[in-house]
């Protein structure tokens, strides 16, 4: 962060206007002007699909053939309300993201959790 | 610790069950995010993993599932909390937590350490029995 600081306060660039380009395909010398940007690096749905998909098979009361990406946690897989809370903690775990309260009651199956995640901007 | 604050849920009386169900979850929420604080600081690494012990916080909280008075699932409930403060502050030993939490009903730690990977099936099994 300092260095980058230090860059931005010494470093002149000419004042031009920035040709038009499309956002999908980034000029090859303008792409590393914004190397320190975080703004693409988004997880991608079929990661997150994976991971949720791996840690309801490894929750140990889950039947592992059952599981696909459309699974209700209680009519499919015969859990409870309190498997369903361990199962979203799990997910918070895994995807290092808080959950507030509000949110966590609606994720009763496996594709609102998936959106959930593919959603917040945290998830990684 | 952002979940140090435990000492201020002290239990006003639920009117209602569906009230003190929402505690309990929320009981259940606050010990699964203060488990990796609780392996770190005990060194559990090499015995059990967090699911393992978020599941054993729910099978806990599974025992008492049969009770419907809300007075006595808060009371239960104050009980969880104050056992959650003594583990997360260290007032507890690992020998505590191993032997009331880890070692479950199978009766004996599992061995995860990688230095016991290699021993024979025949001393993991020499607990149970002298002749399988």
């Amino acid at each position: 962060m300092a260095l980058r600081a230090a860059i931005l306060r010494h470093v002149r660039l000419p004042l031009q206007t920035a040709p038009k380009l499309h956002h999908n395909q980034p000029h090859p010398c303008l792409a590393s002007f914004r190397f320190m940007s975080s703004h693409d690096d988004h997880i991608t749905k079929e990661q997150v699909t994976d991971r949720v998909l791996a840690v309801i098979r490894d929750y140990p009361k889950v039947d592992p053939s059952k599981v696909t990406p459309n699974v209700h946690f209680e009519k499919d897989l015969g859990l409870d309300s309190l498997d369903t809370v361990e199962i979203v903690m799990a997910l918070e775990e895994e995807f290092k993201l808080e959950i507030p309260d509000k949110e966590a009651v609606r994720i009763d199956s496996c594709n609102l959790a998936i959106e959930y995640i593919s959603n917040h901007p945290m998830a990684s | 610790m952002s979940n140090a604050l435990k000492n201020v849920k002290v239990a006003p009386n639920s009117a209602t069950l569906a009230e003190a169900r929402h505690r309990v979850f929320d009981f259940f929420k606050t010990a699964c995010r203060s488990l990796p604080t609780v392996m770190h600081i005990y060194n559990l690494d090499d015995v059990t993993s967090i699911s393992e012990l978020r599941s054993t916080v729910a099978s806990e909280i599974r025992k008492n599932s049969h009770v419907t008075n809300p007075k006595v699932i808060d009371m239960l409930l104050f009980k969880a909390f104050e056992e959650l403060k003594n583990v997360v502050d260290m007032a507890k030993q690992r020998h505590h937590i191993i032997g009331q939490y880890v070692v479950g009903k199978q009766g004996l730690v599992q061995d995860r350490a990688t230095k016991d990977q290699g021993i024979s099936p025949f001393l993991k099994n020499f607990y149970n029995s002298n002749y399988s």
